[in-house]
């Protein structure tokens, strides 16, 4: 395969995950676009295999790691003026509180992920296989972790609060007919 | 730091593309090389020197 017809396929890859991740979010399913993304990338894993030509070299890894910090700088800014300007306006919008707060988890993540593999990216080989294979299986297992704990934690329920069934999370069933005491 | 790429390049009558594939760069980066926009890594200058039976001295200069 060569170098364009991979790359137009990755094109027409990040198109689809686009729309898919919009119309999920619109219809509050958010199994769909993991299931998507997972799928996506190890097709394009394999395909990235099947290339002839050079896709990246050392002026790209430069020029993508310098890319990556500047990305991680104005994300960092933006995403903390944002949180501050939210949580000042909480009382205005309830959800404006919880915006602010995954705006500062998600930063304090991006950073701390960052300060991690470049302390130990010279250290750990990040490029031999065995190594890589790891931290993809770790990432999978965790994601999966994750997933099961938001499915069986059994938060999706009805409640019963001052005599009246009171929706808790997204319950996929209706209210329960018995009385609620 | 300059650079006689092109015209050693020349010289040896490859393509941008035909040297990139040998040295397993993209033609790209051999085009910024040539316009001197971007210092090569002490492995890429050994390997395009290689590539051209010369020292890197030879290939690169200030």
């Amino acid at each position: 395969m060569t170098l364009k017809k991979y790359q137009r396929i990755r094109l027409a890859f990040t198109a689809i995950i686009a729309v898919i991740f919009s119309y999920s979010i619109i219809m509050e399913n958010f199994f769909i676009p993991i299931v998507t993304l997972l799928v996506s990338t190890l097709i394009l894993w394999y395909l990235r295999k099947k290339v002839s030509g050079v896709i990246a070299d050392e002026r790209d890894w430069q020029a993508g790691g310098k890319s990556a910090l500047m990305t991680i700088q104005i994300y960092s800014w933006i995403a903390v003026m944002a949180m501050f300007l939210m949580y000042s306006f909480r009382d205005i919008n309830l959800y404006y509180e919880s915006v602010a707060i995954t705006l500062a988890f998600s930063t304090c993540i991006l950073m701390l992920l960052y300060s991690l593999i470049f302390k130990y990216y010279n250290k750990i080989k990040l490029t031999d296989k065995k190594t890589l294979y790891f931290v993809i299986t770790t990432i999978i297992l965790v994601i999966m972790f994750l997933l099961t704990l938001r499915i069986f934690s059994g938060e999706d329920n009805w409640v019963c609060s001052d005599g009246q069934w009171i929706k808790h999370g997204q319950p996929d069933y209706p209210a329960p007919q018995i009385e609620c005491q | 730091m300059k650079n006689k790429i092109k015209e050693i390049r020349n010289k040896h009558g490859l393509t941008q593309e035909e040297l990139a594939n040998r040295v397993g760069v993209r033609r790209e980066t051999i085009i910024f090389l040539e316009q001197g926009k971007y210092n090569p890594s002490l492995k890429l200058a050994m390997d395009i020197a290689k590539e051209f039976k010369i020292k890197v001295d030879d290939l690169f200069f200030y």
